[in-house]
């Protein structure tokens, strides 16, 4: 029974490999088992859950795309309507009045304007940004907005207009943020152990220099007190704060560089994106978005041949952005991964600190307890201080 | 002499007492739950004092500088002229087809300047009013950032980092705190009322019937076991496994999962004694965990009431609301329906009591939900802990 037990337990911890290896597994159930654990553990892993956030990303951008396409747009119909409704009475003002008498016209002219700026204003008010939704859920931007909603940052520069995009997003979000979160936990905890371990060698390795000279001196005596403590590193959060302050300024000339913000901006983009808070008032790929402008380009350059080379650049810039966005989104995933990391090490380091805090606090107490009894004291105040 | 000293200490060390009890009253105080509400509640007003001043006072030192950004361009007449160029200039060959497709486009431009100011939003001293700044900081600090607002001037954007530096963990902290005391309480609610322990005969009798049937089940199992004990020839016993059935299972060939919830079983004592029922009562009352099924249903349905009170406030439909309520609470924060579009439009007397109680929902779910992720996460343990219990009963019977 015992020897059942300990061979059970390892299992249940999650180390297979050692155990595994030393049974031999002839009997396909337990083959089936050992796989079935193998990959139970593997999708647990970094890489599992990070292919599934990828896949699930994707997945929900299709179906946004699907969902929001469908979506017949009458406001721009609407708006093409209007227009040429305006323009038939501008006409028709213009027939009448037959520029003889401008102040008339002018007029006329003006309150029609007013009209139409009147129609314009109302229906922008429910929504109308002026794209047509097709251009609007390219790929790419399904793509960013599916992790804008997973990871909570919600940039909300594009957002579901059809009722079912919207219910469809109150799901998708329900599944995905736990799944976000246990990204979130995961990479946090590899990417902590990682650091520090790395953090750990680079001391030792500074250590060791510094070791050698004092071997000389001590002799035997220090071998102790570097073991000691090679025990006792923790990463300080200074580190961490480092690590950070590097990638976001890393992000800030990316985005700089790419979207042509100012460093401020981007250093503002960079921080709001990071802390989850996602105003939206910046976005990458925001340029990416117009595919009518690359439409136009590209029309103006099958026009006339003798187009100016910036525009040719300007398309092949344009044309590289898928790349950029998928840049962009494992800049995004990483990001929060280092966050979640930073996390982890910081609270390990205030646990120690503030143990040692306390520690320290109380050999204070005492010490002034101690100072205070000396001073000034005689037998009734001991007996009294011991008594707190 | 060794009197006045005595006198002496006697009065000052009481002082010295004192502030630090004084002191340790105000932190605990301080780390409590209404400290710690009053201090997110200062923190935003602060940050909304701050905000609306730097981006009021930075927007009237840039109209000083550079006051050509702000004249108001009269696109509407900029219009005009374009159209009467366009009359003057195809007047001498009306051409009709051309003129009108020229005048669509000089309207189409035309949308598009209108289009664009009204997505920059109206000016800055409306935009900024006193709760305008205030939704903008809470925004900040619990990560929604819906991004209505959003500050223009640089100064306005570095102390937005700062500020969320500071807030975010302390907004953490409330979560944290609150939820706890919620979770607390909402159990203790549960554990008395649902479970009926409040009136104490209603409990006792549930729990005689609950081990009136646990005891059935027991005896049941027990012939079970009897009757396959003698009908396998190599088991020598199983009647008295069940009284020492740790014991005896150790060595035992057949020890079946059976016999496992037997022994799990005949834990409940047979006495009904009425110290015995009273403390059982008393004491798992920590022990209790809210199943999950509640806690999603607090959720849902604080989801749905905040749905009806904002369509009645902001004339959403009901799949609007809650479509608005789910995505602030989860903190993704689109933006693209915010309580304050009419707020703060509107004029400043009426803005006040719907914009606080609109904060105050906000601040409430975010505690609530992070009681529920609380009770759910005991909930999973608990039964994590049964299934590998389970689990665990299971291999050993399937190794044997």
């Amino acid at each position: 029974m015992s020897h059942k037990f300990q061979r059970n337990s390892p299992q249940m911890l999650g180390v297979a490999s050692t155990v595994s290896s030393t049974t031999p597994s002839n009997q396909p159930r337990k083959r089936v088992k050992r796989c079935c654990r193998n990959f139970v553990t593997f999708m647990c892993t970094q890489v599992g859950v990070g292919a599934l956030i990828v896949v699930y990303a994707i997945f929900g951008a299709l179906t946004f795309m699907h969902i929001e396409r469908e979506f017949v747009d009458t406001t721009t119909a609407h708006v093409l309507e209007l227009r040429q409704n305006f323009s038939q009475r501008l006409w028709n003002i213009t027939e009448e009045h037959n520029l003889i008498d401008k102040p008339l016209w002018v007029n006329e002219t003006n309150s029609v304007l007013r009209e139409y700026q009147a129609e314009i204003a109302a229906i922008i008010k429910n929504g109308y940004v002026g794209r047509s939704p097709a251009d609007m859920w390219s790929f790419p931007a399904a793509l960013m907005f599916c992790l804008s909603v997973i990871t909570m940052i919600g940039y909300g520069n594009m957002v579901p207009r059809t009722p079912w995009g919207k219910g469809f997003t109150v799901i998708y979000a329900t599944f995905g943020i736990p799944l976000y979160i246990l990204y979130f936990l995961n990479m946090g905890r590899v990417l902590a152990r990682s650091f520090k371990f790395l953090y750990r060698s680079l001391h030792d390795c500074t250590q060791e220099k510094n070791y050698d000279a004092r071997l000389e001196a001590l002799e035997g005596g220090g071998s102790l007190g570097a073991l000691t403590l090679r025990k006792k590193i923790i990463v300080p959060s200074t580190a961490c704060l480092w690590v950070i302050m590097f990638y976001i300024l890393t992000g800030t000339i990316m985005f700089a560089n790419w979207e042509k913000w100012s460093f401020l901006n981007s250093f503002y983009f960079c921080m709001t994106s990071l802390c989850k808070i996602g105003f939206g008032d910046f976005v990458p790929g925001a340029s990416l978005t117009t595919a009518a402008d690359v439409d136009a380009a590209t029309q103006k350059l099958r026009e006339d041949i003798a187009a100016d080379p910036n525009e040719v650049s300007e398309l092949q810039r344009i044309a590289d952005q898928h790349s950029k966005l998928a840049i962009n989104f494992i800049y995004m995933l990483l990001g929060m991964g280092l966050v979640a990391m930073c996390r982890n090490l910081m609270r390990e380091e205030v646990r120690v600190k503030l143990k040692e805090m306390k520690e320290d606090t109380k050999l204070c107490v005492e010490d002034t307890r101690l100072r205070f009894v000396g001073c000034c004291g005689d037998p009734r105040d001991l007996y009294e201080n011991d008594y707190y | 002499m060794s009197s006045r000293r005595s006198s002496f200490r006697r009065r000052e060390k009481p002082a010295f007492e004192r502030f630090k009890d004084h002191c340790r009253h105000f932190t605990a105080f301080m780390f409590s739950n209404v400290g710690i509400i009053l201090l997110v509640t200062f923190y935003t007003i602060g940050g909304a004092f701050v905000f609306q001043a730097i981006e009021i006072f930075e927007n009237e030192k840039m109209k000083i500088i550079k006051p050509h950004r702000f004249i108001e361009r009269n696109f509407s007449g900029d219009c005009l002229n374009r159209i009467w160029e366009l009359t003057a200039e195809n007047i001498s060959f009306f051409d009709r087809q051309v003129y009108r497709k020229r005048v669509n486009d000089a309207l189409l431009d035309y949308q598009r300047a209108v289009v664009k100011k009204q997505l920059l939003g109206p000016d800055v001293d409306h935009q900024w009013s006193f709760s305008g700044a205030f939704l903008y900081s809470l925004t900040v600090i619990t990560t929604i950032g819906y991004g209505n607002i959003t500050p223009s001037s640089d100064w306005g954007k570095l102390v937005t980092i700062l500020y969320a530096i500071i807030g975010m963990p302390l907004f953490l902290l409330y979560l944290s705190n609150i939820g706890d005391v919620l979770a607390k309480s909402f159990k203790w609610i549960y554990s008395k009322v649902c479970l009926c322990r409040i009136c104490p005969g209603v409990a006792k009798r549930r729990i005689i019937r609950e081990r009136r049937k646990l005891r059935q089940l027991a005896r049941a199992l027990q012939l079970h076991q009897m009757e396959s004990a003698r009908g396998g020839s190599s088991s020598s016993y199983s009647s008295n496994s069940n009284s020492t059935s740790n014991s005896s299972s150790s060595s035992s060939s057949d020890y079946t999962k059976s016999s496992v919830q037997t022994s799990s079983v005949l834990d409940v004592p047979y006495t009904d004694s009425d110290s015995d029922i009273e403390r059982e009562i008393r004491g798992s009352t920590d022990e209790i965990t809210v199943p999950l099924t509640v806690c999603v249903f607090v959720m849902v349905s604080y989801i749905l009431s905040g749905a009806i009170l904002f369509g009645r406030w902001e004339d959403w439909n009901y799949l609007d609301g809650s479509y608005f309520c789910f995505i602030s609470l989860s903190s993704i924060g689109f933006g693209d329906l915010v309580p304050g579009d009419r707020v703060i439009t509107a004029d400043k007397d009426k803005v006040e009591v719907s914009f606080i109680l609109c904060a105050v929902y906000l601040l409430l779910g975010m505690a609530l939900i992070a009681m529920c992720f609380n009770l759910m996460q005991e909930q999973v343990i608990h039964n994590m802990r049964a299934i590998k219990r389970g689990f665990k009963a299971c291999f050993r019977c399937r190794s044997s």
